[in-house]
Formats: C-alpha cells, structure tokens, sequence
C-alpha cells in the first residue's frame, strides 16, 4: 500500500490579517504558521492505515515556500515516513487547478493507492484541490470524510451531510479522501519523535518541472468584509407583533429558519 | 549572530502550546479552585510524559527525548502559560532526571530515567529544603548514617514539590558531620514507599495550587548502598549543575505566566470601553502594556542565553541566575500590571489574572530566592576581578 | 450573462438553499437556466427551464454521474457561470465539473463586485476579490450569502436528460443518522441563553421551549448557573464556553464583559430586553425591547407553527 498525503501551512486563524503589498493576500509579517487543521485529520488519518500495514509506506508532500518545512517535520514526527516539498514561495499566487497540476505531476509517477488530504485549508477555503486531484489522476473521490475505513481495495468513507446526518460511501482504490474536522483525534508529535524526524529523508523536487499550467483564476484584492452597522431595535406593540417581526428579520439575515 | 529557533525547537513549542491550550487551559482555574481533582491532574501529567516531555534533555538511551535545554526552557513557558502547577510539576521531573543523569551510575540511570521519563514515576522531587535550610541550603541538618552496606536517614524537609505522588525522592542529607559547612552532604534516591519515608502535611498555596508543596520526614529510613547518588560528601558541588538548569527551569516558568497574564489584560484593554473609548488609548495603560512586553521580552532572551550556553556545554551559572532573577520578577510585575488594567474585574475569580499572579508570586522565591540569585550574580562577577 | 443554478435535493426533496440559486441569479441579472437530479413530483419552485435527472436512476449522491448530468445541460446551455451552493453537495460536485470544463472556479462567493466575485476565506475573516480567467466559470455560493426577496414561485420547464457515463468508483451505501450528543454549545448552530432576569428558575423551561423550536441549544449566563437553574456544562462566557453560532438569542442577559467574552463572535444576535441601553446593545444586531418572558413565549409559538 502507498499512501501519500497532501498537506498546507497556513495562519494562526486567530491572528489579525492584513493585506499585502499588492493587496491580493496577507502579508506574512507578524504571523504564526502551523499545518492546516484539516489536514491535521489528514495526517492521522493516513497515520493510522500507515500503522496497521507494516508492508505500507507513507509520505507527506507539501508545496509552498521554506517554512512549510516545519509543518512537513512534524507530519513526519507523526509518523510518516518521508516528505516531498515543493519550493514555491509564491504559491499563494497560484489557483486550486495549479496546485493540483503539481501534486497530480508527482503523484501519478508515485503509484499511490490512496490519498488523503484536508477538505479545505482554512485560510483559502476553496474545497477543491482533493476533487481536482482525483480527476486529474483518475482516481475516485470522497470528500468530506468524518469517517473512514479501508478493506481490501475498498474504502467506506462517512461524509458529514447538513443537519449531522452522515452519507455512506464506498469508493474503489485508487482513491482521493479530504478529511472533515472530527474525523480522528489528531495525535501531538511526540518529543522523542519529533527528534527522530530530523533523520528522515524531506526531497526536493521542482515545481515547474512538475507541472507548467497556467492560472484558471486570480485574485484581485483582499480585504475584510464591510462591518455591520449598529443594531435594529424592534420595540412597541404586543408580543406576538413583535415575535413576528424578528421571524421576518431571521428569515432575511440568517439561515437558521430554513431548512 | 542567529536568535532563530531551529526547526524542531519550534515544533517542541507549538506541540506544548497546542497541549496546554487543548488539555491544560480548559481545566487550570478548575484545579485551582479544587473543583477538578488531582486525579485529573497527574493525568494530564501522564499525558505529557508520553508525549516526552519528562524527559527532554534526557538522553534517548535512557527514555529521553535529548532535545536540549533551549527546548526545555520553550516547553516549561508554554505549559506555564496555561497552567504553573503543571509546568512547576514538568521543571522539577525534569531537574531531578538531569541531575541523575549528570551524576548517576548507570544502574541508577536505567532505574530512574527510564521511569521518570516514561511517566511510570507519576513524579520525581527533589528533597533539599529543610525548616532550618532555606535560602542556606548548606545548613541541611537531615542526617544519613551508616548501616552495614546501607544508610539510615533521619530528618525532615519541607516544601517538596509533588511528594505525595513522586516515585523518586532525591534527598539531600549530611554523611560527614566533622565537614566544613556545606562539604559533607550527600544524595540519596529514594524511591516512594521505602519504610521510614513519610509524607506529611500538605501546604495550603496561595498559588500553583493544584501541584502538591508536602513536609517530607525520614524516620529511621533505610536505604541500601546503591542509593547513594553522585560522590559521598560531594552532593552539593555534584549537584550545582542540574540547579543552574533548575533556575532556567522557573524563570521559563515565569515567563509564561507573564506573558499569558499582560496577553489577557492587553485584549481586555483593547475591548473595554471607559470614559467613551477602549482603556487602550490611554497612555497610563498604554505604557503599562509597553513596559510588561519588554521586560517579558528582555526576560526571554536572558533565558535563551542561558540555556543556550547549557545545551553548549558552557558555564552558565551566572545566566542561568541572573535569568531566573529577572524572567521571574518582570512576570510578578506582568501580573501586577494586568490585575491592574482589568480593575476589578481583575481581583475576581472571573477573570484568570488573580490566579496568574497568584501563580507567579512564588516563582521569584522557589528554586533559590531571587536574593540568593543576586548573591550568585555577585559573586560570579566578583570572582573573575 | 447566462447562469446555470445546480439545484440540489436533500432527502428526497428540494433543498431549501435553493432559493439562494435563485437569489444569486436575480443579483446577477440575464438568463438563467436549472439542473437537478430529482422527481417531477418535487420541483423547486422556479419560472426557467429545467434540466431534470431521474433522482430513481441516478441516486441523490452519485457525483460521477451528476457531474455528466450537469455537463450535459451546460453543453445545451453554453453558460457563462455554473452555480452551486457550498453544501456537502455543492463543495463535492462543483471541482469535478470545474476539472472536467477546466473552468475557473470560486468556492464559497459571497458577493458580486467589480466583474468578479467576492469570496469568504481565512475562517471568514476576511474577503477576496477573484476573477475568473476562463470563458466559464463554477461558483459555489456561501451560505446566507443570495438571500431571495419574496418566495419563490413559477413551474419549470423540463427537460429530461439521462447522463451516461460511471459512477467514478463511488457507490453510496445509505444514510446514518445523527446520534443524540451530549451538551455541546461550541458546535450548536442556535444558543438561546437565559439571563438573570429571567427572574425564577421556573422560567427556564420557556427558555428551552425556545431553544428547541430553533432546533438549538440553551445556554445561560454565569448568574442563572451559580443559582443553580441550569447545569454549569451550559454556561456561556469567559468562565464557561465560548461560542460562535449562527444565532445567538440573548433573553434577559444585560451583557456583562464575562458573558460578552464568550458570545460577541456569534454570527448573528438577537437581545430580549427591557433595557434599550443595556450593554448588550453593544454587540446585538437586533434589540427586541419586551417582557422576556412573554415574549419569548409567543416567539416560540410562532415558531411552532
């Protein structure tokens, strides 16, 4: 069994983002990376099949500039076996269908059975590269997996549906898994491990030679969204007036009265 | 000059961040109070053993993780800011494996590294403090006399970090009574259990509560030869090298209960609004936010050079006292500073600050009083003149 | 411009988000045309014309073949956007239709602005502005994002298509339902929060009436726990949890910086007060000025209905 997973540094969410020079990202200065959460889900995930397959072999790949390597080292000290980076230190300029180009450009000479990959990276949210790999590569595809098991050259992944029910889908190897938040319980690299990781092998491979598609989208501008004003005030009247009045107001401004 | 950390010290420090934020966070002001019970927090003192956090400068024949002492100090500040009594536990696990590690034979590193590291040993203590050796540590009057192959101890310590659920005890105590003061002490491993060995009352903290602060008396406790650790009558200079590292130990643990305390008052002030406007357009508070980060700060690197100079094999006595000095006073002062913006609100148990300065109070006494620290940066500097 | 809406089905019928297809195709003005896998007996409420997929054949999850579907009504259609919800089968279905056309496509839209779309990112903190580069492009649409003016009505034209191709090495093997959790106020969508001056603990059942009739939690205030009217576990605020739901209805609740600590991220707020200026005001969207407990009462029997 070969297993590779797919995984992006990105943000402390709980940082304070501010646009770049060009306006079309945030600017770096000042902030913290630590690996996707989702692919967090991800790396145990793959952790987990890596373990009860002594015969399995399982590496990490990341694309993106120099720092990624500490997100690369500790999906080693987690337990995969070596990494692949791919240098890029603008590849937030790059779309969804380039990322995907290039991980497809590695991993269709990589024989893999089965990838996993977070469903989305919480800074870009766009949920596509798992889907686009798969295509790409012409393996099957399961997103959003809140649970996962693997017989044989099945997999039965649970996606998590609207309102917490769970879709069961078998899906034949080869295949791409993105894995939703509560998937497993993500392991903390241990201190002896992360030590141990030092001496595993992080290749370097280059990002043009991988693929040389050109962007499908860019981004012109990043900013915050426009604040909401000051509050309405609904007051007069009786209750059941006023009841109605704030369903009417729900309805608009919220989702939570649909079903 | 390179002030970066490398990439496995960095992943050291996220991983104890992201454990105290997840496990300990949730569950500090809880312990505290007493409402969540001990059990829940060797727990979470498990948890960190097997994650390897008992023993990091430890040596990986012997259980350890050997990441070093730049790492350590990163660790024990992480855990601090979510909980002292937990980071107190970690130090002192910690200091206790380095000294055997330094001293020990290599029976004694087998049976006790193995253990502390592993967290079979719940805890370690280090055994020093006596009612009459405090801040004089070398007035230690417990007395280990010779029994055939073996000793016996008799006396009593106080003030020790973790007893009642330490596996191991290294205890200081006097071999040679016609020594010059200071020169005739030794130390024993002594494991939880040996007949003699008595935990007595458990101090009621004002802070670091969770962690427990018991007398410790031997009564006629017998313990065979081989647990005599180090050279006979050379306990203390054996010694001194794992306290230096012991005082970079709570300096961390300083700084991490100032930094998590001026963090929470600086997002507090930047939320509440007075006369109008958010407090953090004051001056007043502006500079109290300014002058804590830079102390802090400056308390940081003091701690990095130390450790850096003990992960390089380099003397360090003085950097690891003048760190533990300052880290520890600039967090006090952090501490003061956030009660102080947060008003008072700060003084209730609603807001986490009272318990940040109450935590960081002791941290400039334990581990040597910042006055004996003082006396250690003197004397160093006067000793090379 | 020309829009094709990817309706979806949930559950053997119409998603109700379909409306913010619809919502996005007014915004976006020029025709418009539909897709969905489902059954002349449910249709969405829609005037345009509908590309319909035998949801008996086809099956509500089978993204091999309802990519087929959509790519064969786009190919009659020649849109210029191809639009989906960010929905479990919004997010799963629009990439491959997006690979297979190598068209651009922007996840999670929030807005049309300056001949490209404003898009959600980094946890909804901040926007994007992204164009696409290629003559079609795939959106998916942030929930909330096109709410629809007025009801939907009109009876679409069908038009029946039988997409071939495969199933893609899927095969869907059946629904599981949510089971019942423990108290968890950290993933609840709606939190409906007592405050002291609810007044009595009796009063805490009305609270839970209302909280369930928006299918959500009850939370309290740290006043209401240490009375003991409600569990500690549901404590909202600096001392208890800190929560972010889609709405956060605050009953009684005057707003102490502990409570407000734990519930300003909420996307929504609604306060129930008889205090205009109470400092809740501070972080509400909406201040319903009432009795509480009456009102909460015919807030919920309003609900009910």
């Amino acid at each position: 069994m070969k297993i590779l997973v797919c995984i992006k540094q990105i943000p402390d969410m709980a940082s304070k983002f501010k646009p770049n020079a060009a306006g079309s990202w945030f600017s770096e200065a000042d902030l913290a990376f630590r690996m996707n959460e989702y692919d967090e889900y991800a790396v145990e995930e793959a952790v987990k099949l890596r373990e009860k397959d002594p015969a399995s072999e399982l590496a990490v790949l990341s694309v993106g500039p120099a720092r990624v390597v500490e997100a690369l080292k500790k999906a080693l000290a987690m337990g995969c076996d070596r990494a692949v980076h791919v240098p890029d230190e603008e590849a937030y300029r790059k779309d969804p269908w380039q990322i995907a180009s290039i991980i497809a450009g590695y991993a269709k000479k990589g024989n893999f059975d089965i990838i996993f990959t977070g469903m989305q990276s919480q800074d870009r949210g766009s949920a596509q590269i798992g889907p686009l790999l798969a295509g790409m590569l012409g393996f099957s595809c399961v997103t959003t997996a809140i649970g996962f098991s693997l017989e044989g050259r099945t997999a039965t992944a649970k996606r998590e549906l609207e309102g917490g029910a769970k879709g069961v889908v078998k899906a034949a190897l080869p295949a791409v898994i993105t894995c939703q938040l509560g998937l497993n319980t993500p392991r903390y690299p241990t201190l002896p491990n992360i030590m141990k990781a030092k001496k595993k092998e992080i290749a370097v491979l280059n990002a043009a030679e991988l693929s040389s598609e050109a962007a499908l989208a860019g981004t012109e501008k990043f900013y915050a969204p426009v604040k909401k004003g000051t509050g309405l005030v609904l007051e007069g009247g009786d209750a059941a007036a006023l009841a109605g009045k704030l369903i009417d107001v729900l309805k608009e401004k919220t989702t939570v009265l649909r079903g | 000059m390179n002030l970066e950390l490398t990439e496995e010290q960095k992943l050291i420090q996220s991983t104890a961040r992201d454990f105290a934020e997840k496990e300990l966070a949730p569950v500090a002001a809880a312990l505290d109070r007493g409402e969540e019970s001990r059990e829940k927090f060797l727990a979470n003192i498990a948890k960190l053993a097997d994650l390897g956090f008992m023993g990091l400068n430890i040596k990986s024949a012997y259980g350890g993780a050997e990441a070093g002492s730049v790492a350590l100090s990163l660790a024990i500040t992480e855990i601090a800011r979510a909980c002292a009594s937990t980071a107190v536990t970690l130090a002192v696990n910690n200091l206790v494996a380095e000294i055997i590690q330094t001293t020990g034979t290599e029976e004694q590193k087998k049976k006790h590294l193995r253990d502390i590291c592993s967290g079979a040993y719940p805890a370690a203590s280090l055994a020093l403090t006596e009612p009459g050796a405090g801040s004089d540590s070398a007035a230690v009057s417990t007395l280990a006399e010779r029994d055939g192959d073996g000793w016996v101890l008799n006396g009593s310590k106080i003030f020790i970090t973790s007893a009642p659920y330490a596996g191991v005890f290294a205890v200081f105590a006097v071999t040679d009574k016609a020594a010059p003061k200071g020169s005739g002490i030794s130390c024993f491993l002594v494991e939880a259990g040996t007949p003699g060995l008595v935990i007595g009352r458990e101090e009621h903290k004002m802070g670091q509560r969770a962690s427990a602060t018991n007398e410790v008396s031997f009564e006629n406790c017998r313990v065979p030869g081989d647990a005599l650790l180090g050279a006979l009558n050379k306990g203390f200079s054996s010694a001194a090298e794992g306290l230096a590292g012991g005082r970079i130990n709570i300096g961390s643990l300083g700084l991490g209960i100032g930094l998590a305390a001026i963090d929470y008052a600086t997002a507090y002030a930047a939320d509440r609004k007075q006369f109008g406007r958010s407090i953090s357009e004051f001056q007043a508070v502006q500079w109290m936010i300014a002058e804590s980060y830079t102390e802090l700060e400056a308390g940081r690197m003091l701690l990095m050079n130390a450790a850096a100079r003990r992960e390089a094999g380099k003397p360090h006595t003085k950097e690891a006292a003048m760190c533990k000095m300052y880290a520890t006073e600039a967090a006090n002062r952090a501490c003061y500073n956030a009660v102080q913006l947060l008003g008072g609100y700060g003084y209730t148990d609603q807001f986490p600050v009272e318990r940040y300065a109450r935590d960081a109070r002791v941290t400039s006494i334990y581990e040597g009083t910042n006055e004996v620290q003082r006396f250690i940066v003197a004397r160093e500097i006067l000793k090379s003149l | 411009m020309k829009t094709l809406l990817v309706f979806e089905y949930r559950r053997g019928k119409p998603a109700e988000a379909n409306q913010e297809l619809l919502g996005f195709a007014a915004a976006a003005g020029g025709e418009c045309a539909g897709v969905l896998v489902g059954a002349e007996s449910g249709l969405p409420a829609f005037g345009g014309k509908l590309y319909l997929g035998d949801i008996a054949s086809l099956g509500e999850y089978d993204p091999g073949r309802h990519a087929e579907l959509v790519l064969q009504a786009a190919q009659k259609e020649s849109p210029d956007l191809i639009v989906f919800l960010q929905s479990s089968y919004g997010w799963d279905l629009a990439p491959r239709v997006a690979g297979r056309l190598k068209a651009a496509q922007v996840s999670a839209v929030t807005g049309l602005a300056e001949g490209g779309f404003e898009t959600a990112c980094c946890n909804g903190k901040m926007r994007r502005l992204v164009k696409p580069a290629t003559k079609v492009a795939v959106l998916t649409l942030q929930e909330g994002s096109f709410p629809l003016s007025g009801t939907p009505s009109g009876t679409p034209a069908v038009e029946k298509l039988a997409p071939s191709g495969s199933s893609a090495g899927l095969e869907f093997a059946g629904y599981e339902e949510p089971e019942k959790k423990e108290v968890d106020l950290a993933k609840a969508e709606v939190i409906v929060s007592a405050g002291r001056g609810i007044g009595k603990k009796d009063n805490v059942p009305a609270i839970a009436a209302l909280a369930s009739a928006l299918n959500g939690e009850m939370g309290a205030s740290r006043p209401v726990v240490d009375a003991g009217w409600v569990d500690h576990n549901r404590q909202v605020g600096a001392t208890g949890q800190i929560v972010s739901p889609k709405l956060y209805v605050a009953c009684a609740i005057s707003g102490a910086i502990q409570h407000l600590t734990g519930m300003r991220n909420s996307e929504f707020i609604v306060a129930v007060n008889t205090d205009k200026d109470a400092p809740i005001s501070e972080v509400a969207d909406v201040m319903v000025i009432a009795d509480v407990m009456p009102f909460v009462a015919a807030l919920t029997d309003k609900l009910k209905k």
